[in-house]
C-alpha cells in the first residue's frame, strides 16, 4: 500500500511576505501546523500545540530499524507517534511513551472551513470526548499573533502598524500618507465573505504609510496602514 | 394467551415509548403513538401502528396536554394508556381522566399515585407500616408565626445539622435545600417552599436528616387487583449527580441474602399499606451501618427497569399490561419474586445522555452525525435515535441506555468496558466518557465507594478530558501533516459539488464526504 500523497507546502499570499520585516521573522517550517481547541468546545486552560514535521515524512511506514514517527516536533519536543487511518472516520493513534506504546481510537468528524479566520475546524471524538480542534498553518498563526500584538501597541506612543485580522479584498482606501486621522475614523474597507468590513484607526495620529490599494487581496497579518 | 388489550396508546416519546411499543407488538396489541411537531418522524412514531399529533414542541403544549392525550386515545380506539416515565406518568389527574374516559390505566390507581406522590403522606404510610423512614418531620414545616418557627427550629435541633429541606410534592431535587445550621433554617424553608410552589403548585416542605454517606437502593414492586404485592429484586442507583441517576445496577452489590429479604419485605409492606397495583418502585437509603431508610415510592415504570428485567428474566412492561387488564400476577412474576433474594446474574445500565461531563453535565442538544451502538453477547441498547437525528432541547437529554448482563458484577463491568469502546457518537457530546472513567474507577469497580455524593465530590470532568484533548490534537496534526487538505488551501475537502459549507446542516453526509476525499488521498492515481 502506498502512503499518503505528499502535499505541497501551504503557501501564504505573496504580499504578506513582502510586507514582513525580515529581521523579526523566525524561520517557520511552511508545513508546520498549529492545533488548538476551537471556541465551541474550548474549556479554560485548554492547550494549543504546534506541530512541525521532521525532514522525512513520518506517517509513512517507517523504514526497517527506524522508530515510527521519530522526529515529529510538538511544541519543539520530539514525539514518536503515528496515525493509522482505517477509513475517512476511524483511526488509531499510536504513541510511544516511556513505558510502552499507547493506542487510542479516534473518530474524525466533519471539517468546517472558517473562511474568516482562515482555519479549519474539525470535530474529533476521543474516548467519548467530542473536541472541535482548530487547524491553522503555523506561519499564519504567527502572523495572527503579530497582528494582535500590533493592535496591542495602539495604546502606546510609537507608530502603530494596522495589520489584517481577516483575509479579504480591499474595496476602499479612505486615507493617504500624511493625512491626520482620529481614533475610530474609517481608514479602509475590506470585503470578506461578501461582507464589507470597515477598518478604523486604533488611535489618532498621522498616516505614515498605506501598504495596500483598492483591489488588493489581503491575508491575515498583512500590513495595511502605519499610523504615527 | 389472548392479548391483554387490542390497542394501546403510549403517552410518551423517545426510548421508553419505543420500548413500550415493542412490548405491545410482542403481546399482539396495536400501538398508538403521540407526538409533538419536534417528533413527527421520530422512531416511536414510525414504530407505532397509528400516530396522533399533540401540538408544538414544548412539552406543555404537547406531551403534557392531559386532555389531548386522552382525546387521542378515545379517537384512535385505544383501550388502555401506558404513560411511560416522566411527563404525565405520576399525575393523579391524568390517571383519573384516563379511567373516567373508560380506558385502562397502565399503572397504580389514581388514589395510590396521590397518596404516595405526597412525600409526607408516604412517610406517614411508612410509619404505620412499620417501615423505618429517613428521620424527620411528618407534617409540613410552616414558619408563618413565631411559635411555629420555634417548633420547627426545635425539631431541626433534634434531628441535627446538616439536614435537608424537602418539598412534599417534590422530585429531582426541586425545592430541596441543604441546611448547615439553625441560622439558615428559616431562609431555606422559605426559599424551598417558594421553589416547590412554582414547580409543583404545592409549597409544602418538611425536614429530613441528611444521611451521608449513603447508597440509593430501590425495590421493584408488582401488584395485582387481588391485592398481592411482590418484590422482583432491588437495584443500586447510587451513582448520581444532583439526584439524577447516571448508572444503575441489579442486584445491589454486597447485600447478604438476609439483608435482601429484609429490604424486599419492607418494600412489600409499603406496597400493601398503600394498596399498590401494577408496578412501582420503593426507594431507600442504605447507610454505612447497614440500615435501610425509606425515601419515597415512584408510582410508575422506572428508567432503569431493564436491569431488573435481565436479572429477573421478566418483561416488566408486559407484566404491567397483564396486570392492567385485571389479570393476576403471572407465574413468571411469582417465580421471579421467589428467586429475588438469591440473584444469579448481574446487570448494569449506563444512561447515555446528551450532556457534557466536562461542563457540570449541562445538556447539549444538537444533531447526531454518527451513531454506532455496541452489540454482541449480553448487551442491550434501548434507544430511539440514529445518525441525522436532532436532539431537541425541549425534552430530557437521555438518548440511550446501554445495559450489560453477565454472570456476575465483574463480568458485567468487563462487558461494559468492551461495549463502551465499540460506541461511536459524533456531533453531540454525551456522558460516555464519564462512564468510561467510572468503569476504571477502583471505588466503583469493587463497589467499595458507591455513594450518592461520589460524583459531586470526586468527578473532575475537565481533568478527565485533558488527555483526550491532547490525543485529538495529535491525531488532527498528524492527519494534516500527512496530507489532509491543509488549512488555507483553497480547495474544498470534498471537491466538486461541495460548497465548503457542506458540513452545516447535512453533517451526516459530511462524514461520508470526508471519507471519500480521504480514500482518494490514500491511493493517488
Amino acid at each position: 500500500m502506498s502512503g499518503p500523497r505528499p502535499r505541497p507546502p501551504t503557501t501564504i499570499a505573496g504580499p504578506t511576505d513582502a510586507a514582513e520585516p525580515a529581521a523579526t521573522t523566525p524561520p517557520v517550517d511552511p508545513r508546520a501546523v498549529r492545533i488548538g481547541v476551537a471556541s465551541a468546545t474550548r474549556l479554560e486552560g485548554d492547550p494549543a500545540f504546534s506541530f512541525a514535521p521532521p525532514p522525512h515524512p513520518v506517517l509513512q511506514p517507517a523504514p526497517a530499524g527506524e522508530p515510527a514517527g521519530e522526529g515529529l516536533l510538538v511544541d519543539g519536543m520530539p514525539v514518536r507517534a503515528r496515525l493509522h487511518r482505517f477509513d475517512g472516520v476511524r483511526a488509531r493513534l499510536e504513541e510511544e511513551g516511556p513505558d510502552g506504546t499507547y493506542r487510542t481510537d479516534v473518530l474524525f468528524g466533519p471539517v468546517h472551513r472558517d473562511h474568516r479566520r482562515g482555519t479549519d475546524v474539525r470535530e474529533m471524538v476521543v474516548e467519548g470526548w467530542r473536541v472541535e480542534v482548530e487547524v491553522e498553518c503555523e506561519r499564519r498563526a504567527v502572523l495572527r499573533e503579530r497582528a494582535r500584538r500590533g493592535a496591542g501597541a495602539a495604546s502606546k506612543g510609537g507608530p502603530v502598524e494596522v495589520r489584517a485580522i481577516i483575509p479579504g479584498r480591499i474595496v476602499a482606501v479612505s486615507v493617504g500618507p500624511g493625512d491626520d486621522v482620529e481614533a475610530g475614523q474609517q481608514i479602509l474597507v475590506v470585503e470578506a465573505m461578501k461582507m464589507q468590513n470597515e477598518l478604523r484607526a486604533p488611535r489618532e495620529g498621522s498616516v505614515e504609510r498605506v501598504g495596500v490599494a483598492v483591489g488588493d487581496t489581503i491575508e491575515v497579518g498583512d500590513l495595511l496602514v502605519v499610523i504615527h | 394467551m389472548t392479548p391483554p388489550f387490542r390497542r394501546v396508546l403510549v403517552a410518551n416519546r423517545g426510548e421508553i415509548a419505543l420500548r413500550i411499543i415493542r412490548a405491545c407488538h410482542e403481546l399482539g396489541m396495536e400501538a398508538v403513538a403521540v407526538y409533538s411537531d419536534a417528533d413527527a418522524s421520530a422512531a416511536h412514531v414510525r414504530a407505532a401502528d397509528h400516530a396522533v399529533r399533540l401540538g408544538p414542541p414544548p412539552a406543555a403544549e404537547s406531551y403534557l396536554r392531559l386532555d389531548a392525550v386522552v382525546a387521542a386515545a378515545v379517537a384512535a380506539g385505544a383501550e388502555a394508556i401506558h404513560p411511560g416515565y416522566g411527563f404525565l406518568s405520576e399525575r393523579e389527574a391524568f390517571a383519573q381522566a384516563v379511567e373516567e374516559a373508560g380506558l385502562a390505566w397502565v399503572g397504580p390507581p389514581p388514589a395510590v399515585i396521590a397518596a404516595l406522590g405526597d412525600k409526607l403522606a408516604a412517610r406517614r404510610i411508612a410509619r404505620e407500616a412499620g417501615v423505618p423512614h429517613v428521620p424527620g418531620t411528618l407534617e409540613p414545616a410552616v414558619v408563618d408565626r413565631p411559635e411555629q418557627v420555634e417548633a420547627v427550629v426545635a425539631a431541626a435541633r433534634e434531628l441535627g445539622f446538616p439536614l435537608l429541606v424537602k418539598a412534599a410534592a417534590g422530585g429531582g431535587g426541586r425545592g430541596m435545600r441543604r441546611v448547615l445550621s439553625a441560622d439558615d433554617l428559616v431562609g431555606a424553608l422559605l426559599a424551598g417552599s417558594r421553589e416547590a410552589a412554582s414547580a409543583f403548585g404545592d409549597g409544602s416542605v418538611y425536614l429530613e436528616r441528611e444521611i451521608l454517606p449513603a447508597r440509593h437502593v430501590e425495590v421493584q414492586l408488582l401488584g395485582d387487583a387481588a391485592g398481592n404485592v411482590v418484590a422482583i429484586g432491588e437495584r443500586d442507583c447510587s451513582t448520581q449527580r444532583r439526584h439524577q441517576k447516571l448508572i444503575e445496577e441489579a442486584p445491589a452489590p454486597g447485600l447478604s441474602e438476609t439483608e435482601r429479604r429484609r429490604l424486599h419485605a419492607m418494600a412489600v409492606r409499603m406496597g400493601l399499606a398503600a394498596g399498590l397495583r401494577n408496578a412501582a418502585t420503593c426507594e431507600f437509603l442504605y447507610d454505612r451501618d447497614g440500615a435501610f431508610w425509606f425515601l419515597e415510592v415512584n408510582t410508575r415504570l422506572q428508567v432503569e427497569h431493564p436491569v431488573t428485567e435481565l436479572v429477573a428474566g421478566l418483561d416488566i412492561v408486559a407484566e404491567q399490561f397483564q396486570l392492567a387488564a385485571g389479570r393476576p400476577l403471572s407465574a413468571r412474576a411469582l417465580a421471579a419474586a421467589e428467586r429475588a433474594a438469591r440473584p444469579t446474574s448481574h446487570a448494569i445500565e449506563l444512561r447515555i445522555s446528551a450532556e457534557d461531563p466536562a461542563r457540570l453535565f449541562a445538556p447539549v442538544p444538537g444533531r447526531i452525525t454518527r451513531w454506532q451502538m455496541p452489540s454482541g453477547p449480553g448487551i442491550r441498547v434501548d434507544t430511539a435515535v440514529e445518525a441525522g437525528d436532532r436532539i431537541p432541547s425541549e425534552y430530557d437529554p437521555l438518548i440511550a441506555k446501554l445495559i450489560a448482563h453477565a454472570e456476575d458484577r465483574p463480568a458485567a463491568i468487563a462487558r461494559l468496558r468492551r461495549a463502551v469502546g465499540e460506541a461511536e457518537v459524533g456531533g453531540i457530546q454525551t456522558t460516555l466518557p464519564f462512564h468510561r472513567a467510572m468503569l476504571a474507577e477502583p471505588g466503583f469497580v469493587d463497589a467499595s465507594e458507591l455513594s450518592t455524593t461520589w460524583v459531586d465530590a470526586h468527578w473532575d470532568g475537565p481533568r478527565a478530558r485533558a488527555a483526550a484533548v491532547r490525543v485529538a490534537a495529535l491525531a488532527a496534526g498528524l492527519a494534516t501533516l500527512a496530507g489532509d487538505p491543509p488549512p488555507g488551501a483553497d480547495t474544498a475537502p470534498s471537491g466538486a459539488g461541495s460548497t465548503g459549507e457542506a458540513s452545516g446542516d447535512g453533517s451526516a453526509r459530511a462524514w461520508r464526504t470526508g471519507g471519500r476525499a480521504l480514500s482518494v488521498d490514500r491511493w493517488p492515481a
